[in-house]
């Protein structure tokens, strides 16, 4: 694939882990570096428009892990929000094509971890129903990740970890988003009477 | 609390499988559907305890489910938690608006769910 631009683009925007970007914008290019976690790359043609998001779905023992339910209510929020910024802007599952990249078992006692995240990711996009043109887990590499969303050109190279600077490696800890399960009721008992179906 | 049957409605497969997990493992008779014109077709046939919907569905989406269950005299007043991974004001109060009777934001505790499900339907 011809990658050109995609090195010089002046506007760029680093997709950090728990975060995600959608655009049309010709210029635009999104980049992340990947360790374990997981970037997933939509696009669909029909609108010339495409995503990424970043996020890291299991965690080594000893730094918070949660349970596996939880885990995978994260990982389906981190999904979700790109699906669903992609349809509001007109894409549909069907002509999207997904590309799964990171997922990386950087230390062998972590192994578990880059192959868990990649298992999700793979499962839920088959699930809804989102077909995978291309997919680039597993491994011992570092990767760096570009992605030209109004094209859907993408460039992902391998980087030996140690050539990455700490700072640009993504957190080893599962996102939680600050606001899960936030729950607001809107009306009191006295606007809202105890709903019994049998009355209907 | 005992079962009680409820319908979600929500367009994503696996986040409809997830949220069955969470309320079978409640007790709870769940039936799901993925868009509000699926919805609307399996509630003219059943009245559930409770709806649970997503807002961004293709066909007929949260908003439009909830006007027109609160259109019909028999929906009035059952509660409808609306499960979105939108937060905004905005959007809040138009669900108020329609009728919702609660708004949780995704990613859902099955905790906080079923403390809200209780709430509403007891």
């Amino acid at each position: 694939m011809n990658t050109s631009g995609i090195l010089s683009a002046k506007n760029r925007i680093n997709v950090i882990q728990g975060d995600f970007y959608v655009s049309d914008d010709r210029e635009l290019v999104l980049s992340t570096v990947l360790g374990s976690c997981i970037a997933i790359c939509l696009y669909d043609p029909a609108i010339e428009a495409g995503g990424m998001n970043h996020f890291l779905l299991a965690a080594p023992s000893g730094t918070g892990e949660i349970g596996p339910l939880k885990q995978r209510l994260y990982g389906a929020f981190a999904m979700e929000q790109l699906i669903n910024e992609m349809i509001k802007r007109g894409a549909c599952r069907s002509t999207m094509k997904a590309h799964i990249y990171g997922g990386s078992n950087i230390h062998r006692a972590m192994a578990h971890i880059g192959v868990s995240n990649a298992n999700f990711a793979r499962d839920f996009l088959r699930q809804d129903g989102i077909p995978i043109s291309m997919e680039d887990t597993g491994g011992s590499a570092a990767r760096r990740l570009d992605l030209k969303p109004a094209t859907g050109q993408i460039r992902c190279k391998h980087i030996p970890t140690e050539d990455v600077p700490s700072s640009a490696l993504p957190m080893m800890r599962p996102a939680e988003p600050s606001r899960v399960g936030d729950v607001e009721l809107f009306l009191t008992e006295k606007d809202h009477p105890q709903w019994d179906r049998s009355r209907s | 609390m005992g079962p009680i049957t409820i319908l979600t409605v929500d367009d994503s497969p696996s986040m409809r499988a997830l949220l069955k997990h969470a309320l079978l493992g409640q007790g709870h008779v769940v039936h799901d559907a993925e868009d509000g014109v699926v919805a609307l077709d399996w509630l003219n046939r059943h009245i559930p305890d409770l709806v649970i919907t997503d807002i961004n569905m293709p066909n007929m989406d949260g908003f439009g489910l909830i006007e027109a269950l609160r259109k019909q005299d028999r929906y009035r007043d059952m509660p409808i938690l609306v499960l979105s991974t939108e937060s905004s004001d905005e959007k809040k109060v138009r669900a108020r608006d329609a009728g919702a009777t609660g708004w949780i934001v995704k990613p859902f505790d099955p905790e906080k769910l079923a403390a809200a499900v209780r709430r509403v339907t007891h």
